[in-house]
């Protein structure tokens, strides 16, 4: 099913003048991968905490398929949309595996604790993306990427149709972002739909995606990423320090 | 490591139930007037005449402030467990949020009005109860719904609390009724009645079930709003909730009791220390040392000198001591916060 938002309004503190997002008109596709890209700032982080429920809209509504999402429950949301924040207060002494766990809350009655079918889950999950040797260390233990391995693994534990990703990559080394990104790509062709917000347009042309161009909480343009992803377009975003090269043979995104 | 914290949570458990239940029967025989062992099974599990005396101390005296000290100590220690996770602030205690300074100010009302000790009781946990309500209301007013907030109403209310205590203390009688009001703030088990027993084992024992019922979802919300929320929980209701339940308990402790320190705020860290922060062994844990704990200090409180010895002077020297070598055992496993 698909996601529609309709005019959707926001400000965090209703006494200022200014809306953090302005008419927010948005539709996105079953199964598809769409970037949000735009400068700090700009609202990508507020949209993806609409979608999740964290946030509710000054105007506007945001439907799945024919429900609108403001008369879900919070557990009923949670199995439509699994979120993955920038940062993630997570106490060091955590287990992965207990973490992973949690991601089978929206499945349990409210006395139930995770049992043998919630474990073979979270083993499963573990073993497709290649960290089950992470799952008996403490989450303070593990690096910047196998961290955010670990959320992508606990949002599909949440068996969510979507997975908000809040820029999922800040912070790690190539290795890891290529990690992180090849990663999601799988998740999508097994039919998820990913949002995920970059400071990177590159990765939106790695990812093949759909994009959202945002900038000072509007949608400025939509489209994917082989279109959208030029220096004329980038350069009306970001300023004139956008250059285009595709001397490896396929297009890169710099700066001068 | 999951099955490793999970061998030491089963063998930790073990060991502190079957020590609970040592100390119990031992601190059933310890005291002023020492009762041999021979004689305490005789008095227990026979109708032997001979040990009428012992069989009265046991009963009327031992039993009702043994089981009285047991569910002191497993209520302020859940609710100390509760308000650390919930406020993911690893320094509080279950006065936080004004909950003892307001019993305390309850139980001196009644103590200056000259009401009986079931009057000082009520007093103390009417008063705790409503302290927490307005440290809610307060925070509600700031329309902010941080933990931040809650935390600062709590200290607002809890310290206009403790200066009403203040008044009521100058004004008191120092012969009388300051006297009274002093050896209360500092605890004791002193003048416990059975019937006082079974309403903190009705109560407390319920609490405790509902934790360990509820210990997924309390260690998700510890975690925050934004994950417990995205999760599939309720996090405000589940808030409240804990915050409800870890009142009653601290209320419904110290209304009896008088205020204890040090046991609240030292049980979780110990319990954390030896099974890591999943609330599933935590809960269960805190409740067999908790108790254990709390009867041991009534033990010394009550068996070295001719008047009691106040709890909070025993709880704060050995829950120190205590701290200090598990903190230094387990010292390599204390992980900073990561954001």
């Amino acid at each position: 099913m698909s996601v529609k938002i309709n005019n959707l309004s926001f400000k965090y503190d209703k006494r200022l003048p200014e809306l953090t997002l302005r008419d927010i008109n948005l539709e996105i596709q079953d199964s598809s991968i769409n970037v949000l890209l735009g400068l700090n700032g700009c609202g990508k982080t507020t949209l993806l905490k609409l979608l999740a429920g964290l946030e509710k809209p000054l105007v506007g509504s945001i439907y799945y398929g024919d429900s609108d999402l403001s008369n879900l429950t919070i557990k009923q949301r949670s199995k439509v949309f699994a979120y993955v924040p920038q940062h993630s207060y997570i106490v060091g002494d955590i287990l992965v595996y207990d973490y992973l766990l949690f991601g089978t809350t929206n499945t349990l009655a409210f006395y139930k604790t995770p049992g043998e079918k919630e474990m073979e889950k979270v083993q499963l999950i573990a073993e497709r993306l290649g960290i089950t040797y992470l799952l008996d260390k403490k989450i303070g233990q593990v690096s910047g990427g196998e961290r955010q391995i670990v959320f992508i693994a606990c949002a599909l534990v949440q068996e969510s149709s979507i997975i908000l990703l809040d820029e999922p990559t800040s912070a790690l080394d190539i290795k890891n972002q290529n990690k992180v990104l090849s990663t999601l790509k799988e998740i999508s062709k097994e039919g998820k739909t990913i949002i995920l917000s970059s400071h990177n347009p590159n990765h939106a042309l790695f990812l093949d995606s759909n994009v959202v161009l945002m900038n000072k909480g509007i949608i400025s343009e939509t489209g994917v990423a082989k279109d959208l992803i030029t220096v004329d377009k980038l350069t009306s975003i970001y300023g004139d320090h956008v250059c285009y090269s595709d001397e490896l043979g396929y297009r890169e995104i710099s700066f001068k | 490591m999951e099955k490793k914290l999970n061998r030491r949570f089963i063998i930790a458990l073990i060991i502190t139930i079957v020590l609970f239940f040592v100390f119990f029967i031992t601190a059933l025989m310890l005291g002023r007037y020492p009762i041999k062992i021979d004689d305490f099974f005789k008095a227990v599990f026979t109708n032997d005449e001979t040990v009428e005396v012992q069989r009265s101390i046991i009963g009327r005296l031992r039993l009702p402030r043994t089981i009285m000290a047991a569910m002191v100590g497993i209520g302020l220690s859940l609710s100390g467990l509760l308000y650390q996770e919930t406020f993911k602030n690893k320094l509080v205690s279950p006065d936080l949020l004004g909950v003892s300074a307001g019993a305390s100010t309850g139980a001196a009302i009644a103590i200056v009005l000259g009401l009986s000790s079931l009057f000082i009781s009520v007093f103390a946990f009417i008063s705790g109860v409503i302290t927490v309500c307005v440290t809610l209301l307060i925070a509600k007013l700031f329309k902010n719904g941080s933990s931040t907030t809650l935390l600062l109403s709590g200290v607002i209310v809890g310290g206009l609390m403790s200066s009403i205590l203040s008044f009521i203390k100058y004004f008191a009688d120092p012969q009388t009724t300051l006297a009274s009001i002093t050896y209360w703030l500092m605890g004791s088990f002193e003048g416990a009645t059975m019937n006082q027993a079974y309403i903190l084992v009705g109560v407390i024992g319920i609490c405790s079930v509902a934790l360990i019922v509820l210990s997924f979802r309390i260690y998700l919300v510890s975690l925050g709003r934004q994950a417990a929320q995205t999760k599939g929980i309720n996090y405000i209701f589940y808030r409240y909730l804990i915050i409800g339940i870890a009142t009653l308990l601290t209320a419904i402790s110290v209304c009896f009791c008088g205020t204890v320190s040090w046991i609240g705020l030292v049980i979780p860290h110990i319990v954390r220390l030896l099974v890591g922060h999943n609330t599933k062994r935590t809960i269960p844990l805190a409740i067999t040392i908790g108790g254990s704990f709390m009867v041991i200090t009534d033990v010394i409180s009550r068996s070295f000198v001719d008047s009691e010895i106040p709890l909070s002077a025993v709880t704060g020297l050995f829950g120190t001591i205590i701290f200090v070598i598990i903190l230094f055992v387990r010292r390599r496993d204390i992980y900073e916060r990561q954001d």
